[in-house]
């Protein structure tokens, strides 16, 4: 599938100017969607949708983030929901890269994990967010548990596709200049495997939220899943979007970080789908 | 002749899938001198990179051995690089980080490695392309790097693996030219596969022609055409006899491969 994309790229014309100017000349229009939805939120708001109970006007959104910035709670839950993100998913990359990489290189290993892998993959993992809020607690612990559960699965699928999916051409060239184990591992494998494992780090934000907010709904002393929870059970439908849309401007943050890696680390992949 | 610098001795390489045993190489055997410009061809299936690679060391044979300066090979070394077919290169390295890999690999320091590299890429035609990915450049720029990757590691034996099979007609009499240029600049031995004939005949100084089941060598010819050959002496009646007789040859080859086929159905 990712051989069909690199050698269509490759028949096409020697433009890299133009390939350094793409994401740039093409930014304003996401900056232009943003802005249409901003409108049309606030205007349907305004006009249609006026019951307070269902959705207010991004406006309302704003100045209550103000007032709730000023008096100090919103970085609590801010600070602590990230912070825990960030563990659970540095977790999540530790175990997942180096699973992904023992099953790639082991049958053994693999043989022994990859049911348990898929099943745990396309199960609803997030369901276990209240036994690990039984055994772990209601502080950050249980939150960084589900986080890096939900993570690390697509991170080990991945690592495994990736560095299995390294051609044999590069290995042989590297054995046809005597490169150690070693220097092969480091020098063909990761530059190899690096865009698949990053696609897996995308997948694996997005799920890394999902089960840091969904813990907090099942107990929490602060974090943007608590204010959800408790903004919902007292009508508060400001700070209730308020909160999404910081979780949804972060992930997307992240996501795009990943991106710019991407074309960083990969440059011969990130032509197309960005 | 010297002390030939390769020399292959009754290697066998039989291949077993599935309980049935195929005899790949039949005790082939012979000797390439110091500088010379040695092709293989021969119809696909007749083991002739399969050869290439025993010699690379990359595979072993069932039997017999090779040596190269007299030392018998076991594995990959530094007397010998091999130009591997179209997109060996790794995508995720400029032209001048692929031609550096092997010495890489070798500890080279990265600013001699560079220097040695760049003077490479000028005389592979590639100046001002250091910078480029292989996926911004062509076809025959791609099998340049490739050669200036195996031509860094200054070997004594080049093992080119059908380097130009990839290649629009064009671009591969370009390169075949460009070739045998670098090759008397660098004076170094080549074992060249191809399926081609002409262009084991343009460049070759001994074209071995190969017969498949079992892989074995049916005729050693040497092609006495004056050096340096331009592109015209492909018209000349004398390259057209070189052709016509390795035609013939493998013409057999392929009406004997059909028959067999047919007897085992």
């Amino acid at each position: 599938m990712a051989e069909g994309t690199v050698k269509a790229q490759r028949s096409g014309p020697v433009r890299p100017w133009l390939a350094g100017l793409r994401p740039r000349g093409r930014g304003w229009r996401v900056v232009l969607s943003v802005v249409l939805v901003a409108v049309l939120w606030e205007v349907s708001t305004r006009t249609v949708f006026t019951n307070p109970l269902i959705i207010v006007p991004l406006s309302r959104v704003a100045e209550k983030t103000a007032t709730l910035a000023t008096s100090g709670t919103l970085w609590r839950d801010i600070y602590t929901s990230l912070s825990e993100f960030a563990l659970g998913f540095a977790i999540a990359v530790l175990v997942g890269v180096t699973v992904g990489t023992l099953m790639a290189v082991s049958d053994a290993v693999h043989d022994f994990l990859t049911l348990w892998v898929s099943a745990l993959y396309a199960t609803p993992t997030v369901a276990v967010a209240p036994i690990f809020i039984i055994w772990f607690g209601i502080g950050w612990e249980s939150k960084i548990a589900v986080a890096a559960l939900l993570a690390v699965f697509p991170i080990i699928i991945n690592t495994e596709a990736g560095i299995r999916a390294c051609d044999r051409h590069w290995l042989e060239v590297a054995r046809s200049f005597q490169a150690s184990g070693f220097q092969t591992f480091r020098m063909v494998l990761v530059p190899a495997s690096l865009p698949f494992i990053i696609a897996g780090l995308r997948l694996a934000v997005g799920r890394a939220l999902v089960g840091v907010v969904v813990a907090e709904f099942f107990g929490a002393r602060s974090g943007l899943g608590l204010l959800i929870l408790s903004s919902s059970q007292v009508f508060d439908t400001a700070a209730l979007f308020m909160a999404v849309i910081i979780l949804a401007g972060f992930g997307a943050v992240m996501v795009s970080l990943l991106g710019t890696l991407e074309r960083k680390l990969a440059p011969w992949r990130a032509h197309g789908h960005d | 002749m010297t002390e030939p610098i390769l020399a292959v001795e009754q290697v066998t390489k039989r291949f077993t899938r599935n309980g049935k045993t195929t005899e790949v190489l039949d005790q082939v055997s012979f000797t390439v001198g110091r500088g010379e410009f040695v092709a293989l061809v021969g119809p696909s299936g007749c083991g002739k990179t399969t050869l290439l690679r025993i010699i690379a060391g990359l595979v072993s044979p069932s039997s017999g051995v090779v040596r190269v300066n007299g030392r018998i090979v076991f594995g990959p070394g530094p007397d010998r690089a091999m130009v591997f077919q179209q997109d060996s290169l790794f995508p995720w390295r400029t032209v001048l980080q692929n031609v550096r890999f092997g010495l890489e690999v070798r500890g080279v320091s990265r600013r001699q490695a560079d220097e040695a590299c760049l003077r490479l890429l000028e005389r592979v035609g590639l100046k001002g392309f250091a910078g480029y990915y292989p996926h911004e450049i062509s076809g025959g720029m791609r099998q340049r790097v490739n050669l200036a990757r195996a031509l860094a590691v200054d070997p004594e034996i080049l093992l080119m693996d059908e380097p130009f099979a990839a290649l629009d007609a064009q671009t591969r009499e370009l390169m075949q030219m460009e070739l045998l240029r670098i090759w008397s600049d660098a004076r170094k031995t080549v074992i060249f596969v191809t399926h081609q004939i002409d262009e084991a005949c343009y460049l070759a100084d001994r074209v071995l022609v190969m017969a498949s089941r079992p892989g074995r060598i049916v005729e050693d010819i040497p092609i006495r055409i004056p050096r340096p050959r331009p592109l015209q002496v492909k018209r000349t009646g004398e390259f057209g006899r070189y052709v016509d007789h390795i035609w013939s040859l493998l013409e057999k080859e392929v009406r004997q491969a059909a028959l067999t086929l047919r007897a085992e159905d």
